[in-house]
């Protein structure tokens, strides 16, 4: 039941014997409010600030182009403090006081986690801006950042060829770089590589941590370092790492989360030849980025940086109103009918919602810190990458049949 | 924040990294919720195919199985449950009265889903029920193998009681006796002494026994 149309005398005739309870918010040019849930302070606020300021962009536009059929887009936000119980208290909150029946927004684990049980509960949809670790479908949720066959796989690959296969592996102590990490070691150990130290470091690590564990890397001296370390402490791993004179050059940091933003947060200067795995970088170089980048700067300043998150968190508001402008908004099981399978031409390329399992076709690339505060895109894939959330065992070999990197 | 996992190789297990290879047979009827339960074990990447009313009959590659528990369903007679080994069998169930947790029981099964099926748990409850059903074969031929050795070692006893009653040797010499035999006919000791009781009972036929 996928057919676009304006307001019309016949389409609301049509509802009504349909859909009573709509009729009113159907005649109405009543806002239509969505809940946005990004946290704005606590250890992931830098990343999620960037997430809350592409949706703002992207409701801004939707909004200056006669938003839904002439109804305004309205963001009720919260800020979640980086918290899962926040999160999940801030959810029921917008869904049962404030009405609203989708929520973009979350970026840990542990916080999408904390809201799938309100979800289900109330009939609502989250959409979910950020790469995490896979292994979940809910009806309730689109996911739009990368699942690991859709990074790890091309970063396993990428540096096991250009910098070797001996890896020290350092993490945030949750579950995403217990799960990431997992992916890497099975890639590693199959190319014949080896891993030669897994550290974890609290969240609320201090620098003393960081410069602990370059030591450790100093002295074992691996091939490359894989990274998951998220939120504040990036800023101080890449910092100690400057400190302690080790040459990314010759022994980078890889990461799958460290973008524009944490590189903004640690200082331009210390991610020089450090290298990340991500479906999108500011610096891609097309018409659609440049011109999406520059509405960017010029809404919230030129300081601001746009990254994968960001993007994400930018496209996926798009595909909902999309929805929201071929059924009724307010509807989750209609929304659920035609976001699947919705496309989008975001500014990574085109884009496009899974049917099956509510993932994302992305366009995985292979992005080095230029010491600007910008990535170089060293490699880019071809096409778009299915998303696969629930594939257990990577292989390198799977990859470079289906999608082999290019350079850009 | 979850349990740390162990720090050290972490290498994914076997039966995780097998189940896009594993032939998932489903019996379920054509409805919303069996269409969940295929959706969801396509996502996880399992190979399936899907049966109403069950059959009697199950294909040979099976590897699990995915049974709806309906009582009226329950008459056929699932000749496959007797097969050995079994797949494991993991039971969908949409009542939990008696009648119903006993035809879970007749399954045998190893693991249950509820109806209305959701996506979240089904990938555990085919994980641990392969587990499971792993360790219980691995039982199953570990008794074997125990059963076997210790008949074994009955029938050796009988045969040295015998040896030493009919030559007055000591326990020693009736096992070297025996070893030295089944050296010269390689053949085990067990055969040995498998033989030596059976021409004991021939030549006792009189009732006295050893």
């Amino acid at each position: 039941m996928a057919y676009d149309y304006g307001p019309s005398i016949v389409h609301s005739m049509r509802r009504r014997t349909r859909q009573s309870t709509n009729l009113m918010s159907n005649q109405t040019s009543a806002p239509i409010r969505v809940g946005m849930l990004f946290s704005e302070t606590g250890v992931t606020s830098v990343i999620e600030t960037s997430q809350r300021l592409g949706t703002l962009l992207a409701v801004e536009e939707i909004n200056a182009t006669s938003g839904i059929h002439g109804r305004e887009l309205k963001l009720i936000s919260y800020d979640p403090q980086s918290r899962p119980s926040a999160y999940r208290q801030l959810a029921e909150q917008l869904v049962v006081d404030d009405g609203v029946r989708v929520i973009l927004g979350c970026y840990m684990s542990s916080t999408r986690k904390a809201v799938l049980p309100v979800l289900e509960r109330w009939n609502a949809l989250l959409m979910y801006p950020t790469l995490y670790e896979g292994f979940e479908y809910s009806r309730h949720v689109i996911y739009t950042g990368a699942a690991p066959n859709q990074n790890s796989v091309q970063l396993a690959e990428f540096m096991m060829r250009a910098f070797g296969s001996r890896v020290f592996m350092v993490g945030s102590d949750y579950l995403y770089p217990y799960e990431s990490n997992r992916i890497m070691s099975d890639l590693i150990l199959e190319g014949g590589g080896e891993k030669v130290a897994e550290v974890y470091l609290p969240l609320d690590a201090k620098r003393e941590d960081f410069a602990a564990v370059v030591k450790r890397i100093k002295a074992l001296q691996p091939d490359f370092v894989f990274s998951t370390v998220v939120g504040e402490g990036t800023a101080m791993l890449y910092q100690a790492y400057a400190e302690a004179g080790l040459d990314p050059l010759r022994m980078p940091i890889a990461s799958l989360t460290t973008s524009e933003a944490e590189v903004q947060q640690m200082g331009a200067q210390f991610s020089g030849g450090h290298i990340t795995s991500a479906p999108y970088f500011q610096s891609i170089d097309s018409d659609n980025n440049r011109r999406c980048v520059e509405a960017f700067h010029r809404r919230f300043g030129d300081d601001r940086v746009a990254n994968q998150c960001w993007e994400a968190a930018y496209f996926q508001t798009h595909l909902l109103a999309n929805a929201m402008r071929r059924v009724e908004p307010g509807d989750v099981e209609a929304l659920l009918r035609v976001l699947p399978g919705a496309e989008f031409e975001a500014p990574q390329g085109r884009v496009r919602i899974d049917e099956h399992s509510h993932h994302t076709y992305l366009s995985p690339r292979i992005g080095r810190g230029d010491g600007n505060g910008q990535f170089e895109i060293l490699e880019q894939a071809r096409t778009w990458v299915r998303p696969d959330p629930y594939l257990v065992s990577h292989t390198l070999e799977d990859w470079s049949v289906r999608v082999k990197l290019q350079t850009a | 924040m979850p349990a740390a996992p162990p720090k050290t190789a972490r290498a994914t297990p076997a039966l995780l990294r097998d189940l896009r290879s594993l032939q998932v047979v489903v019996f379920h009827p054509d409805d919303a919720d069996g269409h969940e339960l295929i959706s969801q074990l396509h996502r996880i990447g399992c190979q399936v195919r899907a049966f109403w009313p069950p059959q009697e009959r199950l294909p040979d590659d099976a590897g699990l199985i995915f049974f709806a528990v309906r009582p009226d369903a329950m008459a056929v007679e699932l000749a496959w449950l007797r097969r050995d080994p079994v797949p494991p069998v993991i039971a969908v169930v949409n009542y939990e009265n008696p009648i119903t947790i006993e035809a879970v029981l007749r399954l045998n099964a190893l693991g249950i889903v509820a109806s209305p099926v959701k996506s979240f748990g089904l990938l555990s409850a085919a994980v641990v029920a392969l587990a499971q059903a792993e360790r219980n074969q691995e039982r199953e031929r570990y008794v074997t193998k125990l059963e076997q050795r210790l008949s074994g070692l009955r029938k050796l006893a009988k045969a040295k009681t015998i040896l030493m009653l009919s030559r007055a040797i000591g326990e020693e010499d009736a096992y070297r006796l025996i070893r030295e035999q089944a050296m010269a006919k390689r053949v085990t000791t067990e055969e040995i002494a498998d033989a030596i009781i059976k021409a004991n009972e021939i030549l006792a036929f009189e009732g006295k026994g050893s």
